[in-house]
C-alpha cells in the first residue's frame, strides 16, 4: 500500500518552509515543514483561515515563488520556475483586459502549444469555449462579462494548454452563491473528464467536500503546518445534492468546520494569553523550581545541572525531588513548582481535568509541554516465582491470569499514565480482558520492589533502574519492555503552565535547550561513565542504583541479555518533539477505557497542550537542527495502524465497532481567570 | 411641502420647452456665468472709455483684420493670428514629438531596469522642476538659432512627465499579468506586445497629456523672448507697438492661446482613450 502511494505520487512537497524577510530585519515564517504527496488524477483542497499560507503554498507549487527550505518535486523533477505544465487559475481571473475572450485563450495556446498549426489552435480555442459554454462570448472583452463568466474563461484558458497540474486559487471566492454552485459542478465534470490533477485553495467547506478526494487543513499562520488531512471517500461521479445527502457527508463536514473553529479559538486563546502576560526581559536570571521523580528518565536534567548547560544568565534551575506523582502534580498546580518532568500523559490529563485516581476529576489546568524529555525505558517486571511457573511470554501470562480466580495485581506509578496505557494496550492485544482480570495499584516507584517482595503485587511496571534493582535482588524478572509494546513512545515530558510559558519565554527556551544538549550527551555511549557518575550523586539515583545501570541490563531469565542500546532514548530520532499525533493516541486510549469522552475539539486541545514551536526555538538555541514531527501512521502491539487524522475509525476498531462517547472538552480558562474579549476577525 | 415645491418647479420648467432639451440644459450654466462675467467686465470699463477696453471694444477694435482675416499675410512678421498660431504649433509638434519618442524610450529603459531607475531618479526629480524659460539661455548658447532653441525648450520641458509616467506604468503592471506571463512562459516579443505595452499605455498617455500642456506653455513664453513669428511673438509685438488697439490685440491673442491649449489637451486625451482604452 505504501509502495503503491510512492509509485503513483506525481507531486511531492518535501518539508517545505517559506519565510519572508520583514522590514525590521526579522523573518515572517508563513509555512513550516509542509510535506504532502499528491497522486496523479487526485483532487486536493487546501483549507484554512486567511493568513494560513494556503495561497503561498499554491504559489510554491506553481513555481512563482521558491521555498526557503525544502523543495517540490513534480514527476521526479524539482520545481524551480513557473511553467505551463502547472497552470494557475488566479483568484481574480487575471484575464488581460485589452484582449477579447478568444484572444486571451489564444495567447496561452499560441505560446504553449507551438507545435499545433494555426487552424488546430483556433479549433482548440473554440472547443474550450464550448466546454465552458461561452462560445457566444468569444469576441467580448472581459469587462463585458460577469464574474462567473470571467472565471469560466480563466478555467478554459487553463485547460486549453492541457496542464499536468491545475492550480486553483479560491476560484469561486468572489462569486454569488448560485453562480458558485453551478461553476463547482461544471469544474468537477471538466476535471473528471480531463483527468487532470488539481490542487484548489478554498475557504468554503462544502466546496472542498464536493470537489476533493482529500482536504488538507492548515493550522493558523505564522508557521502554518498541515493540521489534519481528511480523506473524502464519497462516491464519484458526484452531484451536489446527492453528495449532501450521503450519510458520511455530515460527519465530514463537522470534522472540517470543527477544525476551522478550533483553529480560530486557538488563535484567540494565544493572543489572549499573550495580551495578559506582560513579558519583561529581566536583568537577573530567573529562578525556576523544577520538580522530578528520581529515575533514569531525568538523566538529562542531572547532566544539564552537573555540566551547567542551563544558561546561567537566563535561568537558575532549582531541582526538587518528589517521591510520588500525586504530590508533584499538586505542587505544580498550586504554583509551588514552575515546571516538572512528568509522565507523557500528564499535560493532557491536566488540561482535561483527568485525575490520578480512577474516576477522580479535578479542575482543568492549562498545561503545555514544550518538549519530550525521554522515550522508552519502561519494563514489566514479574515476581520471581512466576518464572518457576513457566510464564515466559505474554501468551503464557494471559493464559495463567485467565485461569486464576483473583485479579492479577500490577503496580504502576500513577493511574492514567503512560505505563498503564501501554500495559492495557498490550494485555488486551494478547486477548485478556483487562477490566476483569487486572488490578492496577498506584505505588510510589520507590516502594515497588518492596511491594513485590512482600507479595502485595504480582508485577510492576516502572523505569529501567527500578526493574534492574529487582532483577539484581533476584526478586523479579522482565517479561516485556516497552520496546515490545510501542518502541519510541514518549515517556517523560517537560510540563509547565500555559501562563508561565507565556510570561517566561526566554527562561523556558533556555531550560529546554539545556535539557536537549544534556540529552544528546546521554545518548552518546562515550558519555555513559560520566552519566553514571552524575547519577550516583544522592539527589538523583544514589550509588547503588547507578551501579546497577553500569551492568548490562539483565532480564533475570538466564538467557543472554539482549542488546538494549536504545532502551532509553533521550535525543536521537527527533526524540524531543512534542508530537500531537502521539497526543491523539493518548486521547483515543483515555476514551477507550472510558476515562473521559473523546473530545470533539481535539485539535484545539492538542494545540494548547503540545508546543512544537517552543521546541523548535530551543533546538535552534541548542544548535540542533529542528526537524518536523513525523506525520506518518504508527502501529503498536496490536498491529492496527494509528493515523492521527482518523482517530475515530481506530477507536471504533478497538471498541469492536461501537462509537465512543464524544463530547466537547471544556478547556481550562486562561490563567488571568477573566475572559479577555478578542474581536473576531 | 416638498411635493408641492417639486410640482411647482416642474410646472415652471414645462412652460419653456426648449430649455429642457439636453443641449440647453448642458450649456445653461456656462452661458449664464460667462455672460455675467463679461457684463461685469464691461461695466467696470465703462467709466473710462480710453483706458482698459471692455469686451465689446476688444471685438470691435480687433475685428479687422485679426478676427475677420485670420490668415492674411503682409510679408515679414505681419501675419494673421491663424498663421501665427500655426507657426507656434509647428514648433510644438517638432519639439513634442521628439520629447515623446525620447521620453517613452527612456521611460521604458528606466522602468525595466532597477539600476537605471535608482540612478537617474534624483536627476529627473531635480530637472523636472526647472521652469521652461530657465532653459532658454542655455539652448540659445547651445543652438545659436532662435527657432531650434524654442524647439529645444519645448523638448526639455515636455520630456519629464513622459519619462516618469512611462517608468511608473511599467512598475505598476499588475502582478496578475506578470504571473500569467511567467506561467505561460511568454516569449520576449509576446510579453512586450501582449502585456507590457497595453498595460503601460494608459500611464504613457497620462504623461503625454501633461506634457502637451507644458509644451504649449513653454512655446508662448519662449517666443515672447526670442523669435520671429508665432503667437507669443505676436503678443510681445503688440505690447511693444503700444498702439490704441494693442491691449485688445493682446486680449484676443490670450483667448486664442487658451483655446488652442484646450484643443491640444483634448486631442491627446482622445487619442489616448482610443489607443489604450480598448477593453477597459
Amino acid at each position: 500500500m505504501v509502495e503503491d502511494v510512492e509509485m503513483t505520487s506525481m507531486v511531492t512537497i518535501d518539508n517545505v518552509t517559506q519565510s519572508f524577510a520583514l522590514k525590521d530585519g526579522g523573518q515572517y515564517i508563513a509555512l513550516k515543514d509542509i510535506s504532502l504527496e499528491i497522486k496523479e488524477g487526485e483532487f486536493v483542497s487546501l483549507i484554512g483561515h486567511s493568513g494560513c499560507g494556503k495561497s503561498t503554498l499554491l504559489n510554491l507549487l506553481a513555481g512563482l515563488t521558491l521555498a526557503t527550505k525544502g523543495g517540490i518535486l513534480m514527476d521526479g523533477r524539482q520545481v524551480t520556475s513557473p511553467g505551463p505544465d502547472r497552470m494557475v487559475v488566479f483568484q481574480n481571473y487575471s484575464l488581460l483586459p485589452w484582449q477579447t475572450v478568444r484572444q486571451n485563450i489564444d495567447l496561452a495556446v499560441t505560446n504553449v502549444l507551438r507545435h499545433l498549426s494555426s487552424e488546430e489552435r483556433t479549433e482548440l480555442v473554440y472547443k474550450q469555449l464550448r466546454t465552458v459554454g461561452l462560445s457566444a462570448a468569444a469576441d467580448k472583452f472581459p469587462r463585458e462579462l460577469s464574474g462567473g463568466m470571467k472565471q469560466r474563461v480563466a478555467i478554459a484558458r487553463a485547460l486549453a494548454i492541457q496542464p499536468r497540474l491545475l492550480l486553483l486559487d479560491e476560484p469561486f471566492g468572489a462569486l454569488d452563491a448560485l453562480t458558485r454552485g453551478n461553476l463547482q459542478q461544471q469544474l468537477m465534470q471538466i476535471c473528471q473528464e480531463a483527468g487532470v490533477t488539481t490542487v484548489m485553495v478554498t475557504h468554503d467547506v462544502d466546496e472542498a467536500l464536493l470537489l476533493s478526494d482529500r482536504v488538507v487543513m492548515l493550522t493558523n499562520g505564522p508557521e502554518a503546518e498541515i493540521g489534519q488531512i481528511l480523506n473524502v471517500h464519497l462516491p464519484r461521479p458526484r452531484q451536489r445534492l446527492e453528495v449532501m445527502e450521503h450519510p458520511d457527508y455530515y460527519q465530514l463536514r463537522i470534522e472540517l468546520i470543527g477544525f476551522l473553529q478550533q483553529q480560530r479559538r486557538t488563535r484567540q486563546r494565544r493572543s489572549a494569553v499573550a495580551a495578559t502576560m506582560a513579558t519583561s526581559p529581566s536583568r537577573t536570571a530567573k529562578v525556576v523550581r523544577l520538580g522530578y521523580l528520581p529515575g533514569l528518565d531525568v538523566a538529562p536534567l542531572a547532566m544539564a545541572i552537573d555540566s551547567q548547560l542551563f544558561d546561567p544568565a537566563v535561568v537558575q534551575v532549582v531541582p526538587e525531588s518528589f517521591a510520588d506523582w500525586r504530590r508533584l502534580e499538586e505542587r505544580l498546580v498550586d504554583g509551588g513548582l514552575d515546571m516538572a518532568i512528568t509522565s507523557a500523559t500528564t499535560p493532557l490529563q491536566l488540561n482535561l481535568g483527568l485525575g490520578n485516581q480512577p474516576g477522580q476529576k479535578r479542575t482543568p489546568w492549562a498545561a503545555i509541554t514544550p518538549m519530550t524529555v525521554s522515550r522508552n525505558g519502561n519494563a514489566l517486571c514479574l515476581a520471581r516465582h512466576l518464572l518457576d511457573l513457566g510464564i515466559e511470554d505474554r501468551a503464557s501470562l494471559v493464559e495463567w491470569i485467565q485461569a486464576r480466580d483473583k485479579p492479577f495485581t500490577i503496580g504502576i506509578p500513577q493511574h492514567h499514565g503512560i505505563a498503564e496505557l501501554l500495559l492495557r494496550h498490550w494485555l488486551t492485544a494478547g486477548g485478556l480482558n483487562v477490566e476483569e482480570h487486572i488490578a492496577f495499584t498506584m505505588l510510589s516507584p520507590l516502594t515497588m520492589v518492596g511491594a513485590l517482595r512482600t507479595g502485595a503485587i504480582d508485577a510492576f511496571c516502572a523505569g529501567r533502574y527500578r526493574v534492574a534493582e529487582a532483577v539484581e535482588d533476584r526478586q523479579g524478572y522482565v517479561l516485556a519492555t516497552d520496546l515490545d509494546i510501542w518502541s519510541g513512545h514518549p515517556e517523560k515530558v517537560l510540563t509547565t503552565s500555559e501562563a508561565w510559558a507565556a510570561a517566561n519565554p526566554e527562561a523556558l527556551v533556555a531550560i529546554c535547550s539545556g535539557l536537549m544538549q544534556a540529552a544528546a550527551r546521554c545518548d552518546n555511549s562515550n558519555q555513559r561513565d560520566e552519566m553514571t557518575r552524575v547519577l550516583s550523586q544522592p539527589q538523583w539515583l544514589g550509588t547503588r542504583s547507578a551501579i546497577a545501570l553500569t551492568r548490562q541490563f539483565k532480564t533475570g531469565r538466564g538467557d543472554a541479555s539482549p542488546e538494549l542500546l536504545r532502551f532509553n532514548q533521550f535525543h536521537v530520532d527527533r526524540a524531543h518533539i512534542p508530537n500531537r499525533s502521539e497526543g491523539t493516541w493518548f486521547l483515543t486510549q483515555f476514551s477507550r477505557w472510558g476515562w473521559c469522552p473523546f473530545p470533539t475539539n481535539r485539535q484545539e486541545l492538542l494545540a494548547l497542550t503540545y508546543r512544537p514551536d517552543i521546541c523548535d526555538h530551543a533546538l535552534a538555541e541548542a544548535g540542533f537542527q529542528a526537524l518536523p514531527a513525523p506525520r506518518s501512521t504508527f502501529a503498536l502491539a496490536d498491529g492496527i495502524p494509528f493515523n492521527a487524522d482518523e482517530p475515530i475509525p481506530y477507536l471504533k476498531k478497538q471498541l469492536q465497532g461501537s462509537l465512543p462517547p464524544m463530547e466537547r472538552a471544556e478547556l481550562p480558562a486562561t490563567s488571568s481567570q477573566q475572559p479577555v474579549l478578542i474581536p473576531t476577525a | 411641502m416638498t411635493t408641492a415645491l417639486a410640482k411647482s418647479r416642474k410646472q415652471r420648467r414645462s412652460r419653456i420647452p426648449w430649455l429642457n432639451t439636453p443641449l440647453a440644459r448642458q450649456i445653461k450654466a456656462p452661458v449664464v456665468c460667462i455672460g455675467l462675467t463679461l457684463a461685469l467686465w464691461q461695466l467696470l470699463c465703462l467709466p473710462n472709455p480710453d483706458g482698459f477696453p471692455g469686451p465689446i471694444q476688444v471685438i470691435t477694435q480687433t475685428w479687422t483684420p485679426y478676427i475677420s482675416q485670420p490668415f492674411y499675410d503682409d510679408g515679414g512678421t505681419a501675419k494673421g493670428l491663424g498663421l501665427q498660431i500655426l507657426i507656434s504649433l509647428q514648433r510644438v509638434v517638432v519639439g513634442y514629438s521628439l520629447a515623446a519618442i525620447v521620453g517613452i524610450a527612456a521611460g521604458l529603459a528606466i522602468g525595466l531596469n532597477d539600476f537605471l531607475r535608482r540612478g537617474f531618479d534624483p536627476l529627473i526629480q531635480v530637472l523636472r522642476t526647472v521652469p521652461p524659460l530657465a532653459w532658454l539661455p542655455i539652448s540659445l548658447l547651445l543652438l545659436q538659432q532662435a527657432d531650434s532653441a524654442a524647439i529645444f525648450v519645448i523638448f526639455i520641458t515636455a520630456i519629464w512627465p513622459i519619462i516618469i509616467n512611462t517608468a511608473v506604468g511599467i512598475r505598476e503592471i499588475p502582478q496578475d499579468y506578470t504571473n500569467v506571463a511567467r506561467v505561460l512562459r511568454l516569449r520576449k516579443r509576446s510579453y512586450l506586445r501582449d502585456i507590457l505595452l497595453p498595460a503601460t499605455a494608459p500611464y504613457v498617455f497620462t504623461g503625454l497629456r501633461i506634457s502637451v500642456g507644458l509644451a504649449w506653455l513653454a512655446i508662448v513664453a519662449a517666443e515672447m523672448l526670442k523669435a520671429d513669428g508665432g503667437i507669443g511673438f505676436f503678443i510681445w509685438d503688440a505690447y511693444n507697438a503700444g498702439g490704441d488697439t494693442s491691449t485688445s490685440q493682446i486680449i484676443l491673442a490670450i483667448f486664442y492661446v487658451g483655446v488652442v491649449g484646450l484643443i491640444l489637451d483634448r486631442l491627446v486625451g482622445m487619442v489616448g482613450d482610443r489607443i489604450s482604452g480598448g477593453g477597459r
